[in-house]
Formats: C-alpha cells, sequence, structure tokens
C-alpha cells in the first residue's frame, strides 16, 4: 500500500517536472527570438516570404548575401513560409511574433494596410532611394487610402501567350494575333483527349482583364458585381470553347497541377502564363520549342494582368532602421538588379529594366510590352472573397453543370453576403 | 476523523491539481472563451477590438449561403462515412478473429492506414486521384467510367468519403477485435448446439454482444466525422472548391476565422453551433441504442 503511494507520488512529480521543465523550454524559445541583437552585437532583421521553387530561393539568397556583405552589421534571418502564406502572416501578426519585413501581394495589400498593422514608409525615402524610378502603377497599388506608401515593389510580373511552335507548325496554324484567332486555332490544334488546343486556368486572377474587356466591372464599390450582363458575354467564350469546341482543358482535367506543367508536358498547345513559367520551362522540360506573343486582342483592344508583390515593413518592427536598411537594398537599384537578373519576376524599376534589357530577350518581349495596357491584379479590399466565391462557382459552368449566368448571379449574391456581413 | 476525510480530500486534489490545470487553460477556458467570442464582432489584426453585437452572429447563419452549404456537405458526408466504416470495421474485425492462417499479419497490415498521418494520406490519394492517377486506370481497365475526382464538383465529396473510410476502418476494427475475444465461447457453443449456422451465430450472438462497443463506435465517428476538416482543407487548397463542394463547416470556420479579416466572432458563433449539433447527434444516437453502456 505504501509502496504504492509513493510512486504515485514519484509519477506525479514527474509528470508536473516535465510539464513545468516543457513550459521553461518554450519560454527560452521564445525569448530569443524576439532579441534583436545577439552576441555579437549584430542586428537581426526577420525577413519572411514563399519559397517558390529552387531558383528564386537561390536567386534570393544570392541578393541577401550581398546585402550582408555590405551590411556587416545587420544579420538577416529569412523564413520560409510555404504555404498559406496570407493566413500564416496575418495570424503571426496578431500574436505579436509578425516578421520584421515580409512579402506582400498587391491582391492582399488594401485590407492589410486598413488594419493598420504596416509602416508607412514615407519618413525613411531618401533621393537616393529615388521613388520615381518605380512604375507608377505598381506603386499606386501600395499606396493607402492616406496616400502613404506601405510597400515598394520588388518586380512584377505580366501574362502572354505561351505556344508549341512544334504543334502550330504541324497543324499549319499561325500564332493567333485575336481572340477569335485563338479559338478557330485551339480547335485545329486539339487532337481529342490528348492534346488540347488552349489551356486554360478557370480562375479570377486570370481572367479578370477578359471578364472587363467588354465594358463590365467585376468590381463595384468594393462589391462583386460579375454577374453583369457584359462579363458574362466577355467569358461565355471560354466556357464555350471548354464544352461545345472540346478544345480546352484545366490543367486539372490532364492530370498537371498548373498551366505551365500542362504545357510543357505537350497536353496543352497554346497557354496563357506569366514570365515565371519561363525558367520552370527551361529547368523541366529543357527539349521544349516554344514562342511567347502578347495576349490576343478582344475588339482591337489590348489587354493583360499585371501581378505585383512587395516588401513591407512590421508597425512592431524592432529594429525599424535596420529594417528599412533591409528593404531598401532589396527594393533598390543594386538589390533589384540581382534579384531579377534571372528574369523570374521583371524590375519594377526603370532603370533596372533598361539596364538588364529584357525588351530585347525575344521569349520576355511580349511580357515587357504588356506592362504598359496590363491590369494590375488588385481591386479594393474585398477582392479575395469575391475571388474565392467567384473561383468557386466559375468552375460548375466551366463543367457545364449550370450557365455561366446562372452561376455568377449566385457566386455575386454570396459573395455580396458575405461582405455585407463582415461590414 | 473529520480531519482525516480533509487530509486525503486535500492530497487528493493536489494531484489533480496538475491535470486540472492543464484542463481549465486548454480545455475549459478556450470554451468560454468561443462562447464570449461568439456575442461579439471581433477584429484581431492592428487595433484588437471587441464589439458586443447580441446575437448578431447567430443571425446571419440564416442567410449565409455558403453556411448552409456547408451543413449540408457535412451531414451528407456523416450519413454515408459512418455507417459504412462501421460496417467494414465489424466485418475487417470478424474476418480477423475467425482464426485464419497469419491473422496477426493482416491485423498489422489493416491497421497500417491509421497509423499514418492523415494528410501525408490525403496527398497520396490526390496522386491517385490525378486524371491520369492509378484509381481512374483500374477503372478503365475494368471498363468503368472515369472521373476527373479532383475537379468535379459531383465526385469530389465522395472521393474524400471513401478515402476516411478506407483509412478509419481500422481503427475501429481494432476495437472490435478487442471486443470479440470477450465474447464467451460458450455462447457459440450454445447456438451451434441450437444448430445456427456461422452467420446466424454472426447476426444472433456477435453483433448483438457487441452493441456497446458499436455505440461507442458510431459515437465517436460522428464526431471525428462533423469535425472533417484536413482532408477537404487539401483537396482544395483551403477554398472548399470546386463549387463549394467539399466544403465542411469547420472548413468555413477556419476560412471565417483566419482567411477574411474581422470575422472571429462569427467563426466562433459557428463552431459553437457545430458543437451543438454534434451534441444533439450523439444524444439521438443514445437514445436510439438504448444502451446505458458506460460509455
Amino acid at each position: 500500500m505504501k509502496g504504492k503511494k509513493l510512486a504515485t507520488i514519484a509519477m506525479t512529480s514527474l509528470l508536473v517536472g516535465s510539464a513545468l521543465s516543457g513550459c521553461s523550454s518554450g519560454n527560452e524559445k521564445a525569448g530569443s527570438g524576439k532579441e534583436s541583437t545577439n552576441n555579437n552585437g549584430k542586428v537581426e532583421v526577420t525577413l519572411a516570404g514563399w519559397g517558390g521553387n529552387p531558383t528564386e530561393q537561390k536567386l534570393l539568397q544570392q541578393t541577401l548575401d550581398e546585402f550582408e556583405k555590405t551590411h556587416p552589421n545587420i544579420k538577416v534571418k529569412y523564413e520560409v513560409i510555404s504555404d498559406q502564406y496570407m493566413d500564416v502572416i496575418k495570424t503571426r501578426l496578431v500574436g505579436g511574433e509578425g516578421p520584421d519585413v515580409f512579402y506582400l501581394d498587391a491582391f492582399e495589400a488594401p485590407a492589410l494596410i486598413e488594419t493598420g498593422v504596416l509602416e508607412p514608409l514615407n519618413s525613411y525615402v531618401t533621393n537616393d532611394f529615388d521613388i520615381n524610378d518605380f512604375e507608377k502603377p505598381l506603386l499606386d497599388a501600395f499606396k493607402g487610402k492616406d496616400g502613404k506608401i506601405y510597400g515598394f515593389p520588388k518586380g512584377y510580373s505580366t501574362l502572354a501567350l505561351f505556344y508549341n511552335k512544334k504543334m502550330l507548325d504541324e497543324a499549319g496554324v499561325e500564332v493567333p494575333q485575336t481572340w477569335d484567332e485563338l479559338r478557330e486555332a485551339a480547335k485545329k490544334l486539339t487532337k481529342g483527349k490528348d492534346v488540347y488546343g488552349f489551356g486554360v486556368m478557370p480562375e479570377l486572377a486570370r481572367l479578370y482583364y477578359l471578364a472587363e474587356s467588354k465594358g463590365g466591372k467585376v468590381v463595384t464599390d468594393n462589391k462583386a458585381s460579375f454577374a453583369d450582363s457584359k462579363v458574362v458575354e466577355a467569358l461565355q467564350p471560354i466556357v464555350d470553347m471548354h464544352l461545345k469546341d472540346r478544345s480546352t482543358a484545366e490543367p486539372k482535367e490532364v492530370g498537371a497541377s498548373s498551366g505551365s506543367e500542362m504545357f510543357g508536358q505537350g497536353k496543352a498547345a497554346m497557354v496563357i502564363e506569366g514570365n515565371w513559367a519561363i525558367p520552370f520551362l527551361d529547368e523541366t522540360f529543357p527539349n521544349l520549342e516554344y514562342g511567347t506573343a502578347e495576349v490576343p486582342t478582344l475588339d482591337g483592344k489590348k489587354a493583360t494582368m499585371a501581378y505585383t508583390v512587395a516588401y513591407v515593413m512590421n508597425k512592431d518592427a524592432k529594429n525599424k532602421e535596420a529594417a528599412w536598411e533591409l528593404l531598401s537594398f532589396l527594393t533598390g537599384k543594386e538589390g533589384m538588379k540581382i534579384w531579377t537578373s534571372k528574369g523570374l519576376e521583371l524590375p519594377s524599376r526603370k532603370s533596372v529594366a533598361a539596364e538588364l534589357g529584357f525588351d530585347k530577350d525575344p521569349l520576355r518581349a511580349p511580357i515587357v510590352a504588356g506592362a504598359s495596357y496590363a491590369t494590375v491584379w488588385q481591386n479594393g479590399t474585398n477582392l479575395p472573397i469575391i475571388m474565392n466565391n467567384f473561383n468557386n462557382q466559375f468552375v460548375s459552368a466551366f463543367l457545364g453543370d449550370r450557365s455561366l449566368k446562372e452561376a455568377l448571379k449566385e457566386a455575386q449574391e454570396t459573395a455580396n453576403k458575405e461582405i455585407k456581413g463582415n461590414e | 476523523m473529520r480531519k482525516k476525510a480533509w487530509r486525503e480530500a486535500g492530497a487528493a486534489y493536489a494531484l489533480l491539481s496538475p491535470t486540472l490545470f492543464v484542463l481549465l487553460l486548454f480545455i475549459i477556458g478556450p470554451i468560454l472563451f468561443i462562447v464570449f467570442l461568439s456575442f461579439h464582432k471581433v477584429q484581431l489584426l492592428g487595433a484588437t477590438s471587441f464589439e458586443f453585437v447580441g446575437i448578431d452572429n447567430f443571425k446571419r447563419m440564416g442567410g449565409d449561403l455558403r453556411a448552409k452549404i456547408a451543413l449540408w456537405n457535412t451531414i451528407k458526408y456523416v450519413i454515408i462515412v459512418v455507417p459504412c466504416q462501421t460496417v467494414l470495421a465489424l466485418i475487417l474485425a470478424a474476418t480477423l478473429n475467425a482464426g485464419l492462417k497469419g491473422q496477426k499479419w493482416f491485423r498489422i497490415i489493416y491497421f497500417l492506414p491509421t497509423l499514418t498521418s492523415s494528410a501525408v494520406l490525403t496527398l497520396i490519394f490526390m496522386w491517385m486521384y490525378n486524371q491520369n492517377g492509378l484509381i481512374n486506370h483500374v477503372l478503365a481497365a475494368i471498363g468503368l467510367p472515369t472521373y476527373n475526382w479532383l475537379g468535379d464538383p459531383k465526385v469530389a465529396l465522395s472521393a474524400i468519403m471513401a478515402m476516411n473510410i478506407w483509412s478509419t476502418a481500422p481503427y475501429f476494427m481494432v476495437i472490435y477485435l478487442a471486443a470479440l475475444q470477450d465474447i464467451p465461447d460458450s455462447l457459440y457453443e450454445a447456438a451451434e448446439l441450437d444448430g445456427a449456422n456461422a452467420l446466424q451465430k454472426f447476426w444472433y450472438v456477435t453483433v448483438p454482444y457487441l452493441r456497446p462497443v458499436t455505440s461507442f463506435v458510431v459515437i465517436m465517428g460522428l464526431i471525428g466525422t462533423f469535425q472533417l476538416f484536413d482532408q477537404s482543407y487539401i483537396f482544395s487548397a483551403g477554398s472548399g472548391g470546386p463549387d463549394n463542394s467539399t466544403l465542411t463547416i469547420v472548413l468555413l470556420i477556419y476560412q471565417y476565422a483566419f482567411k477574411t479579416l474581422g470575422t472571429m466572432g462569427y467563426a466562433a458563433a459557428l463552431a459553437f453551433i457545430l458543437a451543438l449539433i454534434i451534441l444533439m447527434a450523439t444524444w439521438l444516437q443514445r437514445k436510439f441504442s438504448k444502451e446505458e453502456s458506460l460509455y
């Protein structure tokens, strides 16, 4: 009996002990993360981004190495958030554990700026930084309602038409200049279920410019308005190409995970992708012979999308001066030159763009040309909700379960109800 | 005497205190906090604010189409998965208990899916469900139609159902196996004397004897299936698509809590309602099975 009692006490103390030691080690960890200086008297700045592909990570590491060489008193702690980036960033900001400097997509920017968790950067800017060097539409994407700048774009991407040279030659098809030509070409290039003429991502981020091409608006007054008959009319051809012509497929239907993969595997003769596809295709499918052209025109008008990502600073950054040093290097002429040297992203600074000369590269010229007329993927604080509802229900029309008009009408109602509930 | 009783109680509480502390901090505390949150409009990012809004969050559910879809998807999922996995678990357990050769090995092999993390399982299944994946190849080989499992709203939820039945049935199988060992042989002997065949023995001896265990299995199954999240989250990359077909209540709660800014209160209200639904489903199950067991 006595022995049993002793054993119980021993077990309990063991459990309590381990629980306590668990706590204390947890505290230590949190403590060391909070400290901004380490033993060598160096200042530590945390930087977070999504990883991207290995080429992208190598380039960023190269840029950071250069920064640490020129700024010996600052140490950069780079953290990769590989999945659900915005969810993680938001949760960490709420918990007061946000990184000092991080990536922010233009599309998410208005909502995050509005919450007031970002540091306005105007007061840090010096003449050397040369703010007028940035492409204006890209810089404007990170301006708050108060007119202050909350982030500097690290680069941008636009969409262009990628075509498989061999397939076009075999079918005797010219590179399409208009959407009507593209539709005809897609029909000729399709070979049953093995090769589709055109690969499309049924997502708002990729179709936004097309949706607005007939004069309708996807977003009006920060609310969804994509059930507009003009938007439906503009998007109907995509659905028809899938259901009637059977010349178009989404990557999932052929077992690919992205448009560029579908294109690389030879399951689509044409896709509309961004400059990120070029290094991907060169590495994964080195034998593929392909060309690029500007996105086909609709009713004689040119249109494409531009996507941009900025570096922003956390308002609660421990050492804002050091954080600005890093941010201004990464978006400065020197840092941007290293970062954009491989053309993963195009330089958002005019001077860097001129120096790197991507407009003379035959594959990238159409992508650079798109920048002058592209629509920036951003529209108010509610675009994430609007996009989610659009993507969810557009698919049902794309697959032929109901008419496009019906699907978009319901998606718009759902989105606006959600927006109203949030107010 | 009284002093002794006090001392004993004191010692008991002292020994209980670590557990009580952990329970209060990590279980009871969050439950109360959720109730608090569900009556407030909560803004966590930037200037943190809690604004009392009464039952607005609950009223909002009435007009929320996505909440209705999520509830319907979840109920469909529960109604199909719980009976299937229970029956499958029972059949698996009965065959393993029949004294086959090498049944220990089968037991281990059957149990493997349960040991694998659900996220890894989902990723593996997404490979197999791929348009050019294993499952479509097998279907085509035996002359059945193939499906776009991941992209077609009509089959996406069924794909998740099949996967989950396959992976959770073995877990309940082990529980059934343990219970099967407990059935006294004398019952079977008596049945044999009465001239019962194998099927009759199973139906009239095994199944009734396992009733308390079945009750436990169904309740655990109900709770587990109502909380479906990770599989549909990975399947749809967090969106609940295609066409909201894999949107479940917990996924919706996640979206409102972490994706949209400032809807933590509504998410809490949804979580509260989900808890009530599970409680009610469990209560109904108990009432129908009329088994006052120790579970």
